[in-house]
């Protein structure tokens, strides 16, 4: 695992990296709060990077991504024929992180019942594995993170307070990056280093200082990933003008209303589909099936329910990508706009290996 | 005559933090203090000051209470600690399991406090300062 540094200069950035370096070696476990792509998963790297622990595992597990029963065999592993399915022993996270860390993102979603079972985890400090009646004992640096207000979910009943208090021992909180604008430029400069050298073949001109105070100035609802993102592009773009014009709006919640999603709207995306759904039939189909195979290989292919599920997939993701795009793959937001839930958003990601940028 | 017992008291409010200050530092404690976890934990690792009590909130931001007593049990085991909590049982709770010498529940009698501190250093051995 490659760390990537916490970059910035700002007084709330230098108080995250002081309490990181007062607290990494006691262990205890951490509470990491911020909107999406503020850097939760890194201020965890960076506890485990400085911490006794580096010789074990840091093991990532989102409970936001799985459903329950797959969240719980994931956590804590299963024996051999605990369910239907469960042809062989699997061990889970918990033993995977022992002596390590395990870092449990988007603790906020975790369904309540495996909030019980987690608690129990923490006090005891054993677990046991699906149909298993033996418990481990377990050593586990539990450093968990959340783009929720816990408290909030307390009030709603949808988190435990007895747990929240024993995950809340640190609290480490990110502030959005419109928050802490001097940190834009460190970043900036961190993000073309880092992409100049994985693709030396793109250069893209870095800002000019008018530029820079225009990229301050923005909102950035998907906080730095969103920048490191928009970096990104312009190492292939190399066009500002055209990399603030895909951004969402600088007064924030107006680009969707003023956007229809679709794909014609989005350059970035697969532009075949649209002109194709207008005019030419055939070549719509043989998006979906191979017209060039034989009659009887082609009748064979072609099944309604398939094509259909391929088509509606298709568009899906291009929508889905569309809008995480426009948000800075702020996934809360971009759910609330296409009206789902967050974990349906989540789990069409997955289906569609959709994966936000990557560091 | 006795050195003054050097306490070190920890609050995120500072109102309360303020009346605590007045209140020890009139009856003769030598009181520094800290606004969170965070702060008591810099100025006990700064070594500058040596202090006998602690006496500590437990919800706060950063280090919390419950984070601050876990540390200071392992690092410092010869400071007497008494916690105050108002945001129910769980926190105080935790600051039992991480072997907190007193818990108490806010609101609290300020007087009630010194007579935990004196019972508990008496018991002790508090160092003196040289």
């Amino acid at each position: 695992m490659t760390t990537t540094p916490l970059i910035g200069v700002s007084k709330s950035l230098l108080k995250i990296k002081e309490l990181i370096n007062h607290v990494a070696n006691t262990c205890l476990n951490v509470l990491i709060t911020g909107e999406t792509g503020v850097g939760k998963e890194v201020v965890a790297q960076n506890l485990y990077e400085e911490s006794p622990r580096t010789a074990h595992s840091f093991v990532k597990i989102n409970c936001a991504a799985l459903p329950e029963t797959l969240l719980e065999s994931e956590l804590y592993g299963y024996e051999k024929g605990a369910f239907t399915g469960a042809h062989k022993k699997r061990p889970g996270k918990f033993q995977a992180a022992h002596k390590g860390v395990l870092f449990l993102d988007e603790i906020g979603d975790m369904p309540l019942s495996l909030q019980s079972k987690m608690l129990h985890v923490l006090q005891s400090g054993e677990f046991s594995p699906l149909g298993s009646d033996q418990d481990f004992k377990t050593d586990v640096w539990v450093i968990a993170a959340t783009n929720h207000d816990l408290e909030q979910r307390i009030k709603q009943k949808q988190f435990r307070e007895d747990l929240f208090y024993r995950l809340n021992i640190i609290k480490i909180d990110i502030p959005p990056l419109r928050e802490r604008k001097e940190d834009i430029p460190a970043l900036v400069e961190y993000y073309f280093r880092l992409y100049t050298s994985e693709y030396p073949n793109n250069q893209g001109s870095k800002p000019d200082p008018d530029t820079m105070e225009r990229l301050c100035n923005y909102p950035w609802p998907g906080n730095v990933r969103q920048l490191q993102n928009c970096i990104k592009k312009q190492m292939v773009l190399n066009s500002w003008e055209k990399i603030f014009d895909e951004m969402p709006s600088e007064e924030n919640h107006g680009i969707v209303s003023r956007t229809p999603p679709g794909p014609q709207s989005n350059p970035g995306l697969d532009n075949n589909v649209h002109p194709d759904f207008a005019n030419d039939q055939t070549s719509l189909i043989s998006q979906f099936v191979d017209l060039s195979t034989s009659s009887d290989k082609l009748f064979q292919d072609i099944s309604l329910k398939k094509i259909k599920k391929k088509a509606a997939d298709r568009v899906e993701k291009e929508v889905i990508t569309f809008v995480l795009d426009k948000v800075g793959w702020n996934r809360s937001r971009a759910a609330k706009i296409l009206k789902v839930s967050y974990k349906t958003l989540l789990y069409k990601m997955t289906e569609f290996e959709l994966d936000p940028p990557s560091k | 005559m006795a050195d003054p017992v050097r306490l070190l008291i920890v609050d995120d409010n500072e109102d309360i933090l303020s009346t605590f200050y007045e209140f020890f530092n009139s009856m003769g404690y030598a009181v520094k203090t800290a606004v969170d976890g965070f702060a008591a934990l810099k100025l006990l690792r700064e070594k500058t000051h040596d202090f006998d009590c602690l006496i500590t909130d437990l919800v706060m931001p950063n280090i919390s209470g419950v984070g601050l007593i876990s540390i200071v049990k392992k690092e410092y085991p010869d400071l007497k600690i008494i916690a105050m909590t108002g945001y129910g049982d769980q926190p105080g709770a935790l600051a039992s399991e991480a072997r907190a010498d007193v818990v108490l529940f806010k609101p609290v009698d300020l007087f009630k406090i010194e007579e935990k501190i004196i019972a508990l250093l008496d018991n002790g051995s508090p160092k003196k300062q040289e």
